[in-house]
């Protein structure tokens, strides 16, 4: 049986492309017909309890929601690996564990709300109108954002992707001009696109009753009167329908037709990110955390762009077994919101991490979201730490050495203006000096210098009055003396020599002009 | 498809037959002259089996990483023995700004003095799986980077091999300095010289154990 006219499949719209994105549904000319001002896009996650459960893991188990208590408990969701061992929703628990081993869940109403609070933070890069319709739905007002996403088939291919990224694996959209509509449509599987308000009551009519999710007693006598659907509904008389049934149902199918205005709470986005991921099972191994992470960074990266800000540093506090909670901070050399990039840096920290203890869940924390202005934000990364330079990824690439190998292993290098060695040069962590007090690299100095300079002066065996190693050496003709630094409590009197070993290769040494008189080692030619 | 069409469609590398790309120029005449390619082999990785350090490997290295330098790509020096004397590099027209060290002994803790015999100090670091040969393979893909130079410990021929195909993907230059032991290993590097200073005639001579488009070994001497 084809649908209706008026109930277009998503999928028609996403293949045969060339149908303009623009919904007109209805086919029926005139002013009644023409698109609604606003557009609902409603989204249900029907099983977000365990989505979210499992999404801190990279493998997939089998898993169910329970409800109910002691041997009533039921089985009321059930993930496609539960299923796939044959268990369904309305079964008893104890005949879901005979099936195979598979993890019972209990509903927690406080996380389920704040997971959907995040999910609208996150839907606020797609549109300023985001509300959370609980336990397990969003709505979002997608009109004037149809454009930038490339009509609603971009828009819903960048939201499956997305909702993918933040580990859901199952969800329903449809949209609607009104919010109750599409959130109905989406509960009754109904992917259905109505544009028009003209259109609305036969789209309506279809669904079964139990997409308004009434109380089981009011559905019952719903049933009772032989009443099925939402079309058979309306043909009640309405103030028969007020006096028998709570007006609120009148008043909500009034809102769903339109005929009545439907506000909504409108969604304050948050200022900072924090959010905690409880584990299913417990992680003993620092890169098995790294896919959960990644749904963490999915999230924190939509909230960044809804605020259009970026960040400067992040947090991941692990909880472990023993009570423990360790933070981890991330520091990054140019604000970003790039999440591959956050990922990226996660990863190589975590790549060298050895957890104390095993790990139960864990936190992200991002506070200080810098507001993107008219700045074009690729423009950040396209310079150096000196600002000079055209590299691209500069900043990106010495963030993952530091996040694996330590914030002071990579080092510069400066030339000071100083006669003596030791004080001529400097190799400081990236960044954390000064910079540009380098001495033009003009000056060129009259007497041999080394390539290599020891850390210190080691100090060299002594054989007949000359330096050895490995070997007496071969002083060479000239001698260079230098002395002073007294002013800084730092005072040396050197004589120092180019020395020539058996094997040719050529030795700085010195000798000391005062006290012991001993000979040193302090660098080596090429 | 006949031999013809291979040949035309330029995949097969043929022996003897110079490479097309020309290579960075060394900076030393006679050098030029002996590699096949007129230079350095650019992208590509490099092995100078030299020994300790001050056996002149690195002052072959110079002139190119200038040239680098001043066009505006990373040196990046991993876990070197001692450290690179700023002055003397700024006195080969090196630009300092281009410059960054990955001192990893101090990252680990261990503050390796770099015994002047014997290998190098870093040496013990930068063997196989180390976090010092992971930075050098990331410097080499890092496109930014012009030159990245190691002083590694024994290597396998599947690891050079590694490092090699991270210089073709970064488009870098990748330099090792090794052991003069490690000649008879077999090595995917573009280029493999040996290094053996004549301390008495003041001179160093360079033989050419492989380099890609030529199957001769060539040698070569330079004044120190």
């Amino acid at each position: 049986m084809n649908p209706p006219d008026h109930l277009r499949p998503l999928q028609r719209l996403v293949h045969p492309a060339p149908r303009t994105p623009q919904l007109s549904a209805a086919p029926a000319a005139g002013p009644a017909a023409t698109p609604a001002a606003e557009l609902w896009l409603a989204i249900q996650l029907p099983q977000l309890p365990l989505d979210l459960a499992t999404s801190g893991h990279a493998e997939r188990k089998p898993c169910v929601l329970v409800e109910g208590s002691g041997a009533r408990q039921r089985v009321t969701l059930v993930n496609s690996e539960a299923a796939r061992l044959g268990i369904r929703a309305g079964m008893a628990l104890g005949a879901a564990h005979a099936l195979g081993e598979v993890t019972a869940l209990q509903r927690m109403p406080a996380i389920e709300e704040r997971a959907l609070a995040r999910l609208c933070a996150w839907a606020y890069q797609f549109t300023p109108v985001v509300n959370a319709v609980g336990p397990d739905g969003l709505l979002l007002e997608v009109r004037g954002s149809l454009a930038l996403f490339g009509g609603l088939h971009g828009l819903l291919t960048t939201l499956r992707r997305g909702l993918r990224e933040l580990g859901m694996r199952s969800f329903a959209f449809a949209a609607a001009p009104t919010p109750l509509a599409a959130t109905w449509l989406a509960r009754g599987r109904q992917p259905a696109t109505v544009d028009s308000f003209a259109a609305l009551p036969a789209a309506l009519a279809v669904l079964p009753l139990d997409t308004l999710r009434l109380p089981v007693r009011q559905l019952q006598d719903f049933y009772g009167i032989g009443v099925h659907t939402i079309g058979e509904c309306l043909r009640l008389p309405r103030d028969g329908l007020a006096r028998r049934f709570a007006p609120d149902l009148l008043r909500d199918l009034d809102r769903a037709l339109g005929r009545e205005p439907d506000p909504r709470p409108a969604f304050t986005p948050p200022e900072r990110f924090s959010q905690r991921l409880d584990l299913l099972w417990e992680i003993h191994h620092a890169q098995a955390l790294t896919t959960g992470m990644e749904r963490l960074l999915h999230e924190l990266g939509g909230v960044l762009r809804a605020r259009s800000a970026v960040i400067r540093s992040l947090c991941w506090t692990l909880h472990h077994r023993d009570g423990t909670t360790v933070p981890h901070r991330l520091s990054l050399v140019a604000p970003s919101r790039d999440v591959a990039h956050l990922a990226r840096l996660t990863r190589e920290h975590f790549a060298r991490q050895r957890l104390p203890a095993p790990v139960r869940g864990f936190e992200l924390e991002a506070a200080d979201f810098e507001i993107q202005t008219a700045v074009d934000i690729e423009d950040l990364f396209c310079r150096g730490p000196r600002g000079e330079s055209t590299d691209e990824r500069w900043p990106q690439f010495v963030e993952r050495l530091q996040a694996r190998l330590g914030p002071d292993a990579l080092k510069e290098l400066a030339a000071m203006p100083d006669h003596r060695p030791e004080r001529s040069m400097r190799m400081t962590p990236l960044g954390a000096a000064p910079a540009a007090d380098t001495v033009d690299g003009t000056v060129r100095r009259r007497r041999p210098r080394p390539l290599w300079l020891t850390r210190q002066p080691l100090p060299l065996a002594e054989q007949n009055g000359r330096p050895a190693l490995g070997g007496a050496l071969t002083l060479g003709p000239e001698r260079e003396r230098v002395q002073g630094g007294w002013w800084e409590g730092a005072d040396l009197a050197r004589d120092y020599f180019v020395a020539r070993d058996p094997r040719g290769t050529r030795w700085w040494v010195f000798r000391e002009l005062e006290g012991r008189r001993g000979w040193y080692l302090h660098g080596v030619f090429e | 498809m006949t031999l013809e069409e291979l040949m035309r469609r330029a995949r097969l590398w043929r022996a003897g037959e110079a490479s097309a790309e020309p290579g960075l120029p060394t900076g030393f005449a006679a050098l030029d002259a002996a590699l096949p390619a007129g230079g350095w082999p650019f992208p590509g990785l490099i092995e100078i089996l030299c020994g300790q350090p001050g056996s002149g490997g690195l002052r072959l290295m110079l002139p190119v990483l200038a040239r680098l330098a001043h066009e505006q790509r990373w040196l990046i020096w991993v876990a070197p023995p001692y450290q690179p004397y700023a002055p003397a590099l700024q006195a080969a027209d090196i630009d300092l700004r281009r410059v960054m060290v990955v001192d990893v002994e101090t990252a680990d803790g261990a503050a390796a003095p770099g015994l002047p015999a014997g290998r190098p100090g870093a040496a013990r670091a930068a063997g196989e799986g180390s976090q010092v040969l992971w930075a050098f393979e990331q410097a080499l893909r890092f496109p930014g980077c012009g030159a990245a130079l190691l002083w590694p410990g024994p290597l396998e021929a599947l690891t050079l091999r590694r490092l090699q195909l991270a210089c073709e993907a970064g488009g870098t230059l990748g330099v090792l300095f090794r052991a003069g032991e490690c000649a008879e290993q077999s090595s995917p590097a573009a280029l493999r010289l040996l290094l053996t200073p004549q301390p008495a005639d003041d001179a160093l001579d360079i033989t050419i154990l492989k380099c890609r488009g030529s199957l001769r070994a060539r040698e070569c001497r330079l004044p120190l």
